[in-house]
């Protein structure tokens, strides 16, 4: 990582903790949303099993969830979809920096201060419900990794949904969009293997699936070492993929960028 | 070799063709329909190193456009731009490394951190060396008194004091070649002097500046060229003193006489001048020619046979000159 990179990271990052009142809200609604998954599939499920998951391991889902979900909404989409609506993109096509790299670097910044939260966040939730445990130290290393992987996973998911605002010149609907597809194809709103099996089939080929099911695939020992591996190459194809996609959708978004007014 | 090359250069948008209410809304949405407008077109400009480019025109005329044609931001549709003998849109990067840019109504602050972050993160982006950014930063203090908002959220800033973070973040990297546009827009005159001083000095240390504004004290303070567009193409160019003495052939003399000013009458009696009613009825403005009349053969002619209660010389400024040139009553 680059010397500018750590310090457009830098800056998004204190940009984020500017807003004190914004950061407590998204912590304490993501502890409201731990919280209120834990009530209701406490009652889903009972003493018995569904999915493969018991209470103890639904626990689990349900705290990897909120981890995952803490990280993964904590991007600033809205701020990299204005800069192409207002036309601040004007700007930063005078610096001499790749945009791409720029936003990235911005957008994982901004993440990152969501870190502290969701590792709070993620150690009470353990201390008080007692979630099952992973199932080997190296799952736990290994969903580390996957949990690592969501960064640029988001980033590049989130920056290919903005640059539709180069045609859609709007915003909200896409926004609405690529949050629901996330939440729902990331199981985050309910486990994937709960799903029909077409439409498993539907989530495990798309890459938001990476976000939530395959750490928790991973932690829960619901694949084997192999699989866990195989997992993380997928996200890491995923990441590597998109970002190559989006490349080549700048460039060609970059050749038609009209910004009207001074 | 000139610094900038411009040749044809083009700009075209496509632009909704819609018609108003809701029915037109509807036709859109069902049958699009695009009319092209061309923004700027087949513009040649050239600018040498060291020179000062004021570049004018009437809302609309183009001037932002082709500013963004010339920093890389937009691809021209037709024609070629070279920077520093760079294609500033596809070698993008490197091009960006040798300019600073000012857009007057956007700026490159981050709006929620200090002046002094936002000035340490371009600093970064541009490899600037830390002893090049204290000397910069104390030579910005100096001129523009930066530091008394260095520590300063950019949205609680002043707009003078906002517009002064701006050109330092646009000047950080002791840029080759500097494009403000509309740097003024907005100030009151203590600040805009200040601002002015500051690119003289600029313009004095060798950059070469190109300047949009609808202020014309701007460029006759800071400018020794300028270049008129209207509907995307070049009016004029050349010189600021050539302007001038080219189409300000006329000079003026106000006069408050005691009674009403007759303005036939006075045209009978002095028909080498051309009269015209002023302010009030007593008020009357004669213009003559001055390569036929001297002021003092005017007013000695004028004070002898009117006995003015008192009287004042205009001459017309660059702004009438301008305001011909976009109306279309002079050519180059």
């Amino acid at each position: 990582m680059a010397r500018v990179d750590l310090a457009f990271a830098t800056v998004t990052f204190k940009r984020k903790i500017a807003y004190k009142t914004t950061w407590l809200f998204s912590i304490l609604f993501g502890g409201w949303s731990l919280l209120a998954g834990l009530a209701v599939w406490s009652q889903i499920i009972g003493d018995g099993e569904l999915g493969g998951y018991d209470w103890s391991a639904m626990k689990a889902y349900l705290v990897i969830g909120f981890l995952t979900a803490t990280l993964a909404w904590a991007g600033s989409d809205w701020e990299m979809a204005n800069r192409i609506l207002d036309g601040h993109v004007a700007i930063d096509l005078t610096k001499p920096v790749d945009f791409q790299r720029a936003r990235a670097a911005e957008y994982i910044g901004g993440m990152t201060a969501s870190v502290p939260a969701a590792i709070l966040g993620t150690a009470l939730a353990a201390l008080a419900f007692r979630p099952a445990p992973p199932v080997s130290a190296l799952a736990a290393l290994l969903t580390g990794i996957s949990v690592l992987f969501i960064f640029p996973l988001a980033f590049c998911i989130s920056y290919l949904a903005t640059m539709t605002c180069f045609i859609t010149q709007r915003f909200l609907g896409v926004q609405w969009a690529k949050d629901s597809l996330v939440a729902f194809f990331s199981g985050m709103m309910v486990p994937i293997a709960l799903m029909p099996v077409w439409l498993q089939g539907v989530a495990w080929a798309l890459p938001f699936v990476h976000f939530t099911t395959t750490p928790a695939s991973i932690y829960l020992g619901r694949v084997d070492t192999a699989g866990a591996l195989g997992l993380i190459a997928a996200q890491a194809a995923w990441a590597a993929g998109l970002w190559f996609i989006a490349r080549l959708i700048w460039a060609r978004l970059v050749k038609k960028v009209t910004i009207h007014g001074g | 070799m000139p610094i900038l090359e411009a040749r044809s250069l083009t700009k075209t948008f496509r632009r909704p063709d819609k018609a108003s209410g809701f029915k037109g809304a509807l036709k859109h949405l069902a049958q699009r329909k695009y009319k092209n407008y061309t923004a700027v077109d087949g513009i040649d400009l050239t600018v040498e190193a060291g020179e000062s480019v004021a570049y004018v025109g009437p809302n609309g005329a183009g001037k932002s456009t082709t500013v963004k044609l010339l920093t890389g931001i937009l691809k021209p549709t037709e024609g070629t731009v070279r920077v520093m003998g760079r294609d500033p849109h596809t070698e993008r990067i490197a091009n960006a490394h040798d300019i600073g840019v000012l857009f007057g109504q956007r700026t490159q602050l981050w709006w929620d951190l200090p002046v002094e972050e936002s000035l340490k993160l371009l600093k970064h982006m541009y490899g600037v060396s830390d002893a090049d950014y204290k000397a910069r930063i104390a030579k910005f203090d100096e001129l523009l008194d930066l530091g008394e908002f260095m520590p300063a959220l950019a949205r609680t800033l002043s707009l003078g004091q906002r517009m002064r973070a701006d050109l330092a973040c646009a000047l950080i990297h002791d840029p080759k070649m500097v494009y403000l546009d509309e740097p003024t827009i907005g100030l009151d005159i203590s600040v805009k002097d200040r601002l002015r001083a500051f690119l003289r000095e600029l313009v004095d240390d060798g950059t070469t500046l190109l300047l949009t504004s609808h202020d014309l004290a701007d460029i006759e303070e800071v400018c020794e060229r300028i270049v008129v567009i209207d509907k995307g193409k070049v009016a004029y160019d050349g010189p600021i003193a050539q302007l001038k003495a080219h189409y300000i052939t006329t000079k003026a003399v106000n006069l408050h006489l005691e009674g009403p000013a007759d303005v036939p009458a006075l045209t009978e009696k002095f028909p080498d001048f051309a009269w015209a009613a002023g302010a009030s009825p007593s008020e009357v403005t004669v213009t003559y020619e001055s390569a036929r009349f001297s002021t003092a053969e005017v007013l000695g002619s004028l004070t002898a046979r009117l006995s003015p209660r008192d009287l004042s010389l205009s001459e017309p400024s660059i702004e009438d000159v301008i305001r011909r040139l976009y109306a279309g009553e002079l050519t180059q």
